[in-house]
């Protein structure tokens, strides 16, 4: 692990990079904002740019360093150092280890031991923290937000800012009670990380770059000479995968949603209402269309459906295992 | 419910405050401290919290402003020119199609001298497919705005203040650019004016305005007899502006102590003779770039209209600039050149200067150290002017393969 006299030789001549994957709701954002105001350089921060959902995953990065003109950069971040993950089941459902160098720390907020987590990651030179932010944050904060939590652990592996920088920030930005709340908080979660350093302690290697070249082009997508002349995505063939068809907002959701076949009359309302084309449908014998059931790929349980049902034929169920609180109640 | 980042400019700020932001707020809030009256625009990703952040500082009563909401583009434009005829200070804010559908209004404040203030988060317009990611649709219609190009957070805040000055100074409408999300939505530091320098920056002058006590007919029609004429006016009207921008420039330095220039150079005395010239938040990845690569130059235009081509050809002469590697978000399929390297070239014609222009980062697409070494290592190659002067870089021929790049 770097120490702190390491750390501020390194941020003379280079960019030290984070990253945080979160879901839409969970501040991810404010998470890279905090890291900027505590950092006594220059630094930036940048969310994936795009649209960002309630409980989609989304990123955020950040680039700090003690000389101006290597932040100048408007260039997204692809050499992650220090990657921070505020909610496990992004785990299996997003690539968290992307673009990280060999000696680089993956900090995760979870319940599993490092070998847990060790099994779902391909790289076995990267250093792991975990840390139970949700727990802290339950009972320090009362509700479960741990996007300041998870923040007391980057400082424990990566002497960027200190707690008390960290707490000026958040006292800046949040006020009373809750500011000191979330200070305390990051102090906990600070002495509670459990540091794994990968076995042949391998440090980062910040003067060779790892960035794959042309990785910004996504080399393995078709070109202009296989995509239609038109731009049009045609549903039989799909050369070009996007679309809302191709987005799994069925992870996004907190709750699983129940369909009682016995009760349904079929009046296709929830078909109407639902805005992801998650009901399910086929035509009978009789030449009409028949519910048959709700696609898990897609449904996010906004629940519009339970609202309109007329028979309460569909109900919710809370999700079960990692991931399942995924975003607070507001 | 209000902003959070918006709370700092609730009250009067008595001395500069480091802070850090995203693009639009910081827009946002420059603009508050302008006191314009009328605010007027229509939301479009990724132009909106600027807007909306507007929309919070007017409820708290911190900004005395009409803050009127329309249907489209079209009609915000209209009714900010309008507006502004009636000698409103006026601001509005756009993007992409958002900027397409003005189009008809947008030649009126010019014809009309209004000093009419607009932001632009830079963003694709829709072919084939849709887009909300940063190109440089800017640059495709040229009605005879001010244009100011921003590289980072710090300056789209300055530029925000500065069109205010340019625009009342000037007499003519000023739109200040900064690249969509980039930008827009990147959180980065900046440092605060204080209110008294704005306000010392920007004092509200007399004008000519439509007056009830002074009847006359804006816009009404003339015959071939006149229209020439008030074109010629107009032109003649123009010739002065890059002046008054500098002037303004220069007044904005003495208050805040940060300079702009209409252009800006980096390391021109460099071994290679090479120069990048761009704008935009391009500039900055050029600049770290260069922290490793110090054969290559770069020239950074600031002010894009009116387009500053005494000096850039100055520039070129004085530092013995032998080759120009024009980088560019907007293509044209016009068989000659995109806009920006249109307008660079045109300058650089009695030079004779070996140029190439390259079009990346389209729709948002990254522009790293990739693009910037191929592009040089392919200038090298360059010694004559023949053949198609602009090519795509980083765009996928077909799966695994690179147009016009060794991979």
């Amino acid at each position: 692990m770097l120490t702190e006299k390491q750390v501020k030789e390194i941020l003379k001549d280079h960019c030290l990079n984070l990253r945080f994957h979160a879901r839409g709701g969970q501040g991810g954002v404010t998470a890279s904002n905090l890291c900027v105001e505590s950092f006594d350089g220059y630094g930036v921060c940048q969310p994936k740019f795009g649209a960002e959902r309630m409980g989609s995953p989304t990123e955020s990065y950040v680039r700090l360093s003690a000389n101006y003109d290597l932040v100048r950069s408007n260039e997204q971040v692809y050499v992650p150092h220090f990657v921070s993950v505020l909610d496990d089941s992004l785990l299996s459902e997003v690539d968290v280890t992307a673009g990280m160098p060999d000696g680089g720390w993956l900090i995760v907020n979870t319940t599993m031991n490092q070998n847990e987590v060790g099994m779902t990651i391909a790289n076995k030179n990267l250093n792991i923290a975990t840390i139970d932010a949700t727990n802290i944050a339950m009972e320090v904060l009362g509700r479960n937000i741990t996007n300041t939590v998870i923040l007391g652990a980057l400082i424990r592996v990566s002497h960027l800012f200190t707690i008390d920088q960290l707490a000026d920030a958040i006292m800046t930005r949040f006020k009373g009670e809750i500011a000191g709340k979330n200070v305390k908080a990051i102090k906990r979660a600070f002495e509670e990380t459990c540091l794994y350093e990968n076995p042949g302690g391998v440090e980062i290697d910040f003067k060779t770059d790892t960035k794959v070249p042309w990785q910004q082009v996504s080399l393995s997508l078709p070109g202009y000479k296989e995509l239609d002349p038109a731009g049009v995505w045609y549903c039989d063939n799909k050369i070009m995968r996007v679309g809302s068809d191709q987005v799994n907002t069925g992870s996004w959701g907190e709750w699983n949603i129940v369909w009682d076949e016995e009760k349904c009359t079929d009046c296709a309302q929830c078909w109407f209402i639902c805005p992801d084309f998650a009901i399910i449908t086929e035509k009978g014998e009789d030449g009409k269309f028949h519910m048959k059931g709700i696609n898990t790929f897609f449904c996010k349980s906004c629940q519009n459906c339970i609202e309109i049902c007329p028979v309460n034929a569909i109900h919710k169920e809370p999700k079960q295992g990692p991931g399942s609180c995924a975003v607070p109640e507001a | 419910m209000s902003i959070e980042p918006m709370k700092l400019f609730f009250k009067e700020i008595k001395k500069p405050i480091k802070t850090a932001m995203i693009g639009n707020y910081a827009v946002a809030g420059g603009i508050t401290q302008t006191d314009p009256d009328v605010i007027c625009a229509f939301p479009i990703t990724p132009q909106t919290q600027s807007v909306e952040g507007l929309s919070d500082v007017v409820y708290q009563g911190r900004l005395k402003a009409a803050f009127v909401n329309v249907e489209s583009e079209l009609a915000a434009m209209s009714y900010a020119t309008a507006a502004c005829a009636s000698g409103a200070r006026t601001f509005t804010a756009t993007a992409s199609q958002g900027y397409l559908l003005m189009a008809e209004a947008l030649p009126m404040a010019v014809g009309w001298r209004l000093p009419l203030t607009m932001m632009i988060s830079a963003r694709a317009f829709n072919a084939p497919n849709l887009s909300i990611w940063n190109s440089w649709e800017y640059v495709l219609i040229d009605f005879g705005w001010n244009c100011i190009v921003s590289e980072n957070v710090q300056e789209t805040y300055d530029a925000a203040i500065l069109s205010v000055m340019i625009s009342e100074d000037s007499l003519f409408p000023t739109m200040f650019v900064h690249d969509g999300f980039i930008i827009s939505h990147s959180v980065q530091q900046l440092t605060l004016i204080p209110d008294e320098t704005v306000r010392k920056l920007t004092p509200k002058k007399m004008r000519p305005t439509i007056d009830p006590e002074y009847p006359g007919t804006w816009g009404g029609i003339v015959t071939p007899d006149f229209f020439t004429e008030g074109r010629l006016g107009l032109d003649v009207a123009k010739k002065p502006v890059l002046g008054i921008i500098d002037d303004a420039f220069k007044r904005f330095k003495d208050a805040t102590g940060r300079e702009y220039n209409t252009i800006e150079t980096y390391n021109l005395e460099n071994s290679s003779k090479t120069a990048f010239i761009t704008m935009g938040s391009m500039c900055g990845n050029i600049i770290s770039w260069m922290t490793k690569n110090k054969d290559v130059g770069l020239i950074k235009i600031r002010t894009y209209r009116p387009f500053p081509y005494d000096e850039l050809q100055q520039i070129v002469q004085e530092n013995d600039i032998e080759k120009l590697i024009i980088l560019e978000k907007s293509d044209s399929l016009n068989n000659l050149l995109p806009p920006f390297a249109m307008s660079t070239a045109t300058a650089l014609y009695p030079l004779g200067t070996l140029f190439r222009c390259f079009i990346v980062g389209l729709g948002g697409r990254d522009v790293t150290r990739d693009e910037l070494d191929i592009a040089k290592k392919k200038m090298k190659h360059v010694m004559d002017m023949k053949g198609q002067l602009y090519t795509y870089l980083g765009a996928r021929e077909s799966a695994n393969k690179l147009h016009e790049v060794e991979l």
